[in-house]
């Protein structure tokens, strides 16, 4: 380097133009609404449409509805965009403005960013429908703000966590595929069994990444425990220590190092799983009630493959995690657009549940494209309206639901637990480590772990 | 085993027949025994070579083309059951790799772009036209030279969401790639390098015959440069081949992804068998285009050791 | 690098040409002035627009302005924001300055000094296994007489091998169960099935391996190159003092590479220390935290959480690492320097 002087110069130059930048940008992108008369203007919105690389019937199907919509609201033009929810991607694609007007994103996300004040405020325009408050309270929970106002709606694919397993290795292990294990005690058994006379693992867990800790907490809610507790004076207390966390883990260990009858690669994910299992090198394992629609999309599932669905062993006065998806509108829309978003999230995601033609030209098509129809999942209204609008899809059910019996008799019944309520990311991110831990250590100490993860977790509580 | 003292003379004629030698002399060579000795660990080293190098990709050419049961069970059997082509056509096609390939494609072609004009402009100002002002653009570039990337991944990836000047946030565009590739302070080194040794008799006469600084550039000083521009280029394209980060952050959307992001995703949703394919379709270009450019590839390679040091 | 007299005489004089005054030269009449003894004169003129642009100076400017740009947004925009940024708590939204907030949250996380030790481990066993390797190659490869092209194409050839391919490859290889194909080659030889990704001890070095595979061959070939530029002389003075082979790659060779050879050790150790993609395509960090390297946590604090990530805390770490390595550069420059003078 020739002159350290130039050098020092051009640095401080640098430093200069950043500080300079960064100062400018502080204001970033504020939320701007103009009112506008609604109503009678043209106004265009874009929404959330299909995942990326989906079949040509399914957007041709949208297409039409989007048509449908159009001759019905005249004023209002809809652009379905191809969306995907991620964990990486979302936060910058919020920032950056690259969001369709209409946007999904899970329960869990709803609390923060209405607080952040990334949610539009479409308060007025849910109240304006006719079942604003027919809602299940469970669902809804996270779709309003503190104020109890709208700032979201419950979409779609409300699920709660369920068993799955392979029906097939049941019979081929001489246990009878009607009677699918109730409590944790015969789910180690019946995999033990299902490894001995047909060496395939008979159970795999998530370990990968949040999904791991997501599914660890579902266990643990489902042995009547939680992960965290919120407090009267509206602050959380984390209780990853919780002995149902232990005891599952524990579980896992004994499952791991003395039956050697869990899948014991950690690295499974919420698809890889769904792999594994469709490839058949594992019999029984947990995620959402719905996962059927995906093994289906990307396994090529058929109703007479074989699949079995349950309903999560629950012990101790324990219930099933459960979830689902909410539509919001972008804070920079103008009031015309609100209105013509909620309209359409009435159209597209909630009137099939209410209304009997929408919901036979909805199931028509899937059934069409081969794509599951009827998959059980959690109503977003009661349950009567659940049963009358299955009632009304009947013949183009193509779901083995006669093997789904063990979860259906019980979805209603069973106690729902929400997903936890602050830093739900961060949570989970700490609890899969230990499921790594315990599935690839034989000397993991689970007490020591959970304590350590337990206070790294109140420290997160503290801080937001 | 020493050899015997050679007379000074015939050092100097043997100096003077290879101007570049390495430590066994010819004279050892022609002894029978340094010769079988040299012989047999080169070829041992060869065939490690072919091993430890060539191995796995044989594997992976070997993967594409068998069943996936056969690659889950047998991985080592030379096709047991057969072959089967059909992955390379359900790789290219249901699985789209065509789309991501062309992805891949379009995302070199426009990182070639930007590379080349950013560097060769830069050169040319740090070189040719060498104004008053250049020391402090020289230094500017080195600086960045010296800090290590990670510093620039996050406040790199909040510019292209909200960029200053630009105003629309770059993320799921090919711009969001392609320009921050054009700031390379390697290339503009080894340009600039290569500019410092053009024989400055030439540009000269190109001003006497008139020409400016626009017309001294195209068509003189770029014409002469094809040697230089040949390695940034194949550099540029290999490396915006293999680039995974980058990609993974800007681009959100599925179908504007290149090979080396979305081969990741497609793992756990894709038959053993077609993801081999898809891996050895996103081998083959860059391995082709190694193979047909030996010459700049390794030639650059040396220079960027030249540099460092 | 040019010379200093080149650059501030403004341009290269060429030797052994004639006086040439160009007043038609639209250029700069200025510059090409020389008088009888070849020394620059500048007439007495005066600084006006037109004679800058025709000086060349707009001209200069449109040539600088795409690297200005590229440069100014993408390089020198983030690396001061990025100064900037590690004391403020961001959500892409909006901005506070925290002071040192940031750097405290960072020292308070326990899974810092797993990540250090992690990233530490890697760039250790990378050195172990990735430095002295290429060297001996190199050496060899160089006493090849005929088809040497070969040698250095096989060497290279992992490298143009895209690294995502690579490490999805490598995967499957290192599959644990008994019909991985590792496992199988151990199959043979009686050794049961290793858990190369699972188990914690052993999963860094199958992540060096394979990192390994992949980059070597860049070194082999740097090394070649310097190997030719050896000069012979020194090879024959040996020889002449009754030197061995052996003993003139010892005596001649090695120390004649000592200057690259330095710079590719330290080169190397910054490059794993900023090693991301092994750990985030094999395994994701795991098992337990076992494969966390610095890179991977600075990631996880940015864009792990779908709410918006801890920019602020992954800036301070990446400064912090930045710091590091520097003070590491310095240091071991200043001991090579005197340790090859010595």
């Amino acid at each position: 380097m020739r002159s350290s002087r130039n050098t020092a110069l051009a640095m401080a130059g640098v430093l200069s133009l950043g500080l300079l930048a960064a100062c400018g940008q502080g204001g970033g992108q504020g939320a701007a609404t103009t009112s506008a008369a609604p109503g009678d203007e043209k106004v265009t919105i874009t929404v959330a449409g299909l995942l990326p690389g989906a079949e040509q019937d399914a957007v041709d199907a949208l297409d039409k509805r989007v048509t449908e919509f159009e001759a019905k609201y005249p004023n209002i033009t809809v652009e379905p965009q191809e969306y995907q929810w991620l964990a990486t991607t979302f936060a910058a694609n919020l920032a950056g403005g690259t969001l369709p007007t209409v946007f999904e994103i899970p329960v869990t996300d709803g609390k923060t960013l209405i607080e952040n004040g990334q949610l539009a405020d479409i308060d007025a325009q849910v109240k304006a429908l006719p079942y604003a408050d027919q809602f299940n309270d469970a669902v809804v929970a996270n779709a309003k703000g503190a104020d109890g106002k709208f700032y979201a709606v419950p979409a779609k694919s409300f699920y709660s966590v369920a068993l799955h397993y392979n029906r097939n290795l049941f019979t081929q292990a001489g246990l009878d595929p009607d009677k699918p294990p109730t409590t944790w005690d015969e789910v180690r058994k019946d995999a033990k069994i299902i490894h001995d006379k047909t060496g395939v693992y008979g159970y795999g867990m998530m370990a990968l990444d949040n999904a791991g800790g997501w599914q660890l907490t579902a266990a643990a809610n489902s042995r009547g425990g939680v992960v965290q507790k919120t407090n009267a004076d509206g602050t959380y207390t984390a209780t990853l220590d919780d002995p149902a966390v232990a005891k599952h883990l524990e579980w896992l260990k004994a499952l791991r190092w003395e039956d050697n009858s869990i899948y014991p690669d950690g690295t499974l994910g919420w698809a890889e799983i769904n792999q594994a299992f469709g490839g058949g090198q594992l019999a029984m394992y947990t995620s959402g009630s719905d996962v059927y629609t995906a093994l289906v999309q990307n396994q090529a599932l058929t109703a007479d493959w074989g699949y079995g669905l349950t309903a999560i062993p629950t012990e101790n006065g324990g219930g099933a995690l459960g979830g689902g998806t909410l539509a919001a509108v972008k804070v920079q829309a103008t009031d015309a657009e609100k209105d013509a978003a909620v309209k359409w999230i009435d159209f597209w995601y909630l009137s099939k549940l209410l209304d009997e033609g929408q919901a036979v030209a909805d199931a028509k098509i899937n059934f069409g494209n081969g794509q599951a129809v009827g998959t059980p999942v959690l109503p977003i209204f009661s349950q009567e309206q659940w049963t009358t609008s299955m009632g009304w899809i009947k013949d183009y059910v193509n779901v083995p639901l006669k093997d789904m019996t063990g979860y259906t008799d019980k979805m209603f019944s069973q106690k729902l637990i929400g997903e936890p309520s602050a830093s739900t990311q961060d949570t989970y991110a700490l609890l899969f480590p230990i499921v790594q831990a315990v599935l690839s250590d034989q000397n993991a100490n689970v007490d020591t772990l959970l304590a350590a993860a337990n206070t790294q977790g109140q420290a997160l509580l503290d801080q937001s | 085993m020493t050899s015997a003292p050679v007379p000074a003379r015939t050092a100097r004629r043997r100096a003077a027949e290879r101007a570049t030698r390495s430590a066994v002399s010819d004279v050892e060579w022609r002894r029978p025994r340094v010769r079988t000795f040299w012989r047999n660990v080169h070829l041992a080293l060869l065939v490690l070579l072919v091993v430890w190098c060539i191995g796995p990709l044989l594997l992976l050419m070997k993967f594409a083309v068998t069943p996936t049961q056969d690659i889950l069970s047998t991985p080592l059997a030379v096709f047991p059951h057969g072959m089967a082509w059909d992955n390379l056509s359900a790789a290219w096609n249901d699985v789209h790799v065509s789309r991501y390939f062309i992805n891949s494609v379009i995302l070199a072609g426009g990182s070639w772009v930007a590379q080349i004009v950013v560097a060769t402009s830069a050169a040319y100002v740090l070189s040719v036209l060498r104004p008053a002002w250049a020391k402090y653009l020289n230094a500017g570039v080195l600086v960045t030279l010296f800090v290590p990337s990670v510093v620039l991944l996050v406040p790199l990836y909040l510019v292209i969401v909200n960029p200053p000047l630009i105003g629309t946030s770059l993320v799921d565009t090919y711009w969001g790639v392609w320009l921050p590739a054009g700031a390379s302070a390697f290339n503009v080194v080894i340009v600039t390098r290569f500019f410092d040794n053009l024989p400055r008799e030439v540009f000269e006469a190109a001003r006497v015959d008139g020409a400016g600084p626009f017309r001294l550039f195209w068509s003189v000083v770029l014409p002469m440069s094809k040697p230089i521009l040949g390695v940034v280029s194949v550099f540029a394209v290999i490396a915006s081949w293999k680039d995974f980060l980058w990609p993974l952050l800007v681009l959100h959307n599925p179908n504007l992804q290149p090979l080396s992001v979305r081969l990741p995703s497609l793992q756990a949703t894709t038959d053993m068998g077609v993801l081999m394919a898809a891996l050895a379709i996103a081998t083959l270009l860059p391995v082709v285009m190694f193979l047909i450019f030996q010459k700049t590839f390794l030639s650059g390679v040396g220079l960027g050791g030249a540099v460092k040091g | 690098m040019h010379s200093d007299d080149a650059a501030r005489s403004g341009t290269r004089r060429s030797p052994g040409r004639p006086v040439q005054v160009e007043l038609a030269d639209p250029d700069g009449p200025v510059r090409e002035a020389r008088g009888a003894g070849g020394a620059p004169v500048t007439p007495a003129r005066r600084h006006t627009p037109a004679t800058w642009v025709r000086g060349g100076g707009l001209s200069s400017l449109v040539f600088a302005l795409p690297a200005v740009f590229a440069f100014g947004l993408f390089a020198w925009l983030p690396i001061g924001r990025a100064f900037v940024m590690s004391f403020q708590k961001t959500n892409l939204f909006t901005s506070t300055w925290v002071g040192l907030d940031n750097f405290q949250h960072v020292f308070a996380d326990p899974v810092l000094p797993i990540a250090v030790r992690n990233t530490l481990w890697f760039a250790l066993l990378a050195l172990v296994f990735g430095y002295p390797v290429p060297l001996i190659g190199a050496v060899l490869m160089n006493e090849v007489r005929r088809a040497k092209g070969l040698y250095s194409a096989l060497a290279y050839l992992p490298v143009v091998v895209p690294p995502v391919v690579a490490v999805l490859l490598w995967k499957f290889f290192y599959d644990p169960r008994p019909t991985g194909v590792f496992n199988t080659i151990l199959g043979w030889f009686g050794i049961g099935p290793v858990l190369w990704l699972q188990n914690a001890h052993i999963v860094m070095p199958s992540l060096v391996l394979e990192a390994t595979w992949a980059a070597a061959g860049g070194t082999v070939i740097i090394y070649l190159a310097a190997l030719t530029g050896v000069s012979g002389e020194l090879y024959d003075a040996a020889e002449v003092d009754g030197a061995s082979i052996w003993r003139k790659i010892w005596h001649v060779t090695l120390p004649q590479l000592r200057g690259i050879l330095f710079v590719t050790l330290i080169l190397q150790v910054i490059g794993t220390a900023q090693v991301f993609l092994e750990p985030y395509l094999f395994t994701g960090g795991g098992p337990n935290n076992a494969t966390v390297t610095v890179l991977l946590l600075i990631y996880r604090y940015a864009f792990g959480n779908s709410l918006g990530g801890k920019y602020g805390e992954a800036t301070a770490l990446s400064l912090m690492l930045a710091v590091v390595l520097a003070v590491l550069s310095v240091v071991y420059f200043r001991l090579t320097r005197r340790w090859s003078t010595s």
